[in-house]
């Protein structure tokens, strides 16, 4: 991003920009769902749109990675099979997501992109523009910074907003991001040098209100990668660890998957479903064998998946955007900041710490 | 190419029983193109769909050198494999792949080769045998030792049969338990070893049988000198992708189904999770 490439928008025109945008695209944002929840739904309205909001408990990665995700329809006909593959996505365009979010999904398309290519989800991610909003201060629960993943990103973004009060701050991250702000070239002014200087002020605030709640991967990932976290360790926390799977679920960078058929009316449907490394089944064989029969084995991979140095060096980054959601839905208290301090410190301590 | 997940239709042509619960199948892809296209590494593994039932890998046992056709062999284990078991010549399947790393033909050329299968380890074993026997003078002694719980559960009777008669090979077999009328050797497969002249310097082994098997196997191996890089073997476990994305098959950073299945027994050693 070049700082002659930035641009503001009053406040006030903001509904006349997400107008455009749903001329342009569907637009998924933050929304006031039933009940009162923030959750991410596609928009009718401008109005619609949360600019300032509590994340959401579920992340966008379904965006990427739908719940239920059809590969394949197979319906015979004559005796013989015919394959149909899904149409190809359609352009959405995500506002308003945070910066651990926006990680997540660069993370996640980066994950099916490597090896092998899963041409599935990269035109998902091709037809995807995200707009990120940048973090003032730390959620109560978040620990981006320690991830490399907020409070405002360098990259993993196609457009970062920074609510500047009475005007938004927005730098496009690449050429799609770009077309957004092309789009209404009346409502953006280029962005003056006290913008620049307040979104950068902005961005000190944030990282300087990062308190205690960090999460020290650095020593629990040598310990994880060297075989040094005492066996009994992973014993004694895995009691607390009620095999709900809600931290994969809710997991921006959770990715494991099953596939399973589904006949209707002589129509097969092959699907792709969030699947967890927490559920004893997931290794399960046919034979009735299982490598990983107890929990704290299941535990174990994990964590190892997410912060060791094996992994950290196959995909550039660890397992974790510290979005805090696992900290949120986990009831057993065996979330990542969790389980990390009592891999750094060498003991669990039950229960969530006052 | 559609995408990594979504198979091609293949047509069964034939199948042969192998044993009361086990099959040979002889399939080819439905589009002429693909099938004559179709090319793979011996100890490449398939993902097979029996439409509605669901996806399961097995291992390719037919030779790259025969072209036109793939054969697998399965065991009736679970949902995919019961399903199977009621097509037949005729129905249509799902494949993908090939998946995996295969075994290394080209490295094993000019080495004496001793093939150690047992039960339903065989097969991943047979697309390298006939593809070293279609090329059989690359090659130095070929040793072929096989042995399964009773004389009904061996598998391809046949083959082992007409190895046995070829002056180029040397093939032994044994049963844990005798049955009426077998009149070979009883015992678990190392009994074997001591039956032919084993060249751990010269050779490679190929070990591929049930966990139990293979772990006897590679200690009585690495007893009589063969050094762990000398020793392959396939591994496996619960699979869904096949394809290194799904993460089932893990086995620390290795994803069996991307990294493997073939091992060597020095990689297999170094392997922890």
């Amino acid at each position: 991003m070049e700082v002659a490439d930035c641009r503001t928008i009053a406040r006030g025109d903001l509904n006349a920009w997400v107008t455009r945008l749903l001329g342009r695209a569907e637009v998924i944002a933050p929304v006031r769902g039933q009940g009162g929840d923030e959750v991410f739904a596609s928009i009718a309205a401008p109005e619609e749109v949360l600019w300032s909001f509590r994340n959401p408990l579920l992340p966008p990665k379904h965006l990427l990675l739908p719940q239920t995700d059809t590969l394949a329809e197979f319906r015979r006909v004559d005796g013989h099979y015919q394959v149909q593959e899904p149409p190809p996505p359609r352009p959405k365009i995500l506002l308003n997501a945070r910066s651990c979010d926006a990680v997540g999904l660069a993370f996640l398309a980066e994950m099916h992109a490597q090896d092998l290519t899963d041409a599935a989800v990269l035109r998902r991610a091709e037809a995807l523009t995200v707009v990120s909003l940048a973090c003032h201060q730390p959620c109560p629960l978040g620990f981006c910074v320690c991830c490399d993943a907020g409070p405002f990103l360098e990259h993993d973004f196609d457009l970062q907003l920074t609510d500047l009060g009475d005007r938004f701050h927005a730098e496009p991250g690449t050429p799609k991001g770009q077309a957004l702000l092309d789009l209404a070239p009346d409502l953006f002014q280029v962005a003056d040098a006290a913008a620049a200087e307040q979104r950068f002020a902005l961005e000190q605030q944030a990282l300087a209100s990062f308190g205690k709640e960090t999460c020290h991967f650095g020593a629990a990932m040598r310990r994880i990668s060297t075989r040094r976290v005492a066996e009994d360790l992973w014993e004694k926390m895995s009691p607390w660890c009620l095999e709900c799977g809600g931290c994969n679920h809710a997991c921006p960078t959770c990715y494991c998957f099953s596939v399973a058929d589904r006949t209707e009316n002589g129509c097969t449907t092959r699907c792709r479903m969030w699947d967890s490394c927490q559920y004893a089944e997931f290794t399960l064989e046919a034979s009735g064998h299982n490598p990983r029969p107890k929990r704290a084995d299941r535990m174990k991979r994990r964590f190892y998946h997410k912060v060791s140095a094996q992994y950290f060096q196959r995909d550039g980054r660890v397992g974790c955007v510290g979005c805090g959601r696992c900290v949120q839905v986990c009831m057993g208290t065996t979330d990542m900041p969790a389980v990390v301090g009592a891999i750094r410190r060498g003991n669990w301590v039950s229960g969530r710490p006052a | 190419m559609s995408d990594l997940l979504v198979p091609a239709i293949a047509t069964i042509l034939d199948q042969q029983d192998e044993t009361p619960d086990t099959r040979t199948y002889r399939l080819r892809f439905r589009d002429d193109a693909q099938a004559e296209r179709f090319d793979f590494q011996p100890g490449q593994f398939l993902e097979l769909s029996v439409f509605g039932a669901g996806e399961a890998p097995f291992c390719l046992a037919s030779s790259p050198t025969r072209r036109g056709t793939i054969e697998v062999t399965v065991r009736r284990t679970g949902r995919v494999t019961d399903a199977l078991a009621a097509l037949g010549p005729g129905d249509e399947v799902g494949l993908r792949g090939p998946c995996g790393n295969g075994f290394d033909v080209t490295a094993a050329e000019g080495h004496d080769l001793v093939f150690v299968g047992g039960g339903i380890g065989l097969p991943p074993l047979r697309g390298l045998i006939w593809n070293v026997l279609d090329r059989r003078e690359a090659f130095g002694n070929v040793t072929i030792l096989y042995g399964a719980r009773t004389p009904s559960l061996l598998v391809y009777k046949q083959e082992l049969h007409e190895w046995g008669a070829r002056a180029d090979v040397e093939v032994r077999i044994t049963v844990d338990r005798a049955e009426p009328g077998w009149t070979g050797t009883v015992g678990m497969v190392p009994v074997l070893f001591d039956q032919v002249d084993l060249k751990p310097q010269s050779s490679l082994a190929y070990v591929c049988g049930p966990p139990i098997m293979i772990s006897f196997v590679i200690q009585d191996l690495l007893a009589r000198g063969f050094a762990p890089e000398r020793i392959i073997s396939t591994l496996e476990r619960m699979m869904q992708c096949g394809v290194g994305k799904c993460n089932h098959c893990c086995v620390g950073s290795k994803y069996l189904c991307r990294d493997g299945p073939v091992f060597n027994f020095r990689e297999i050693r170094e392997m922890w999770e």
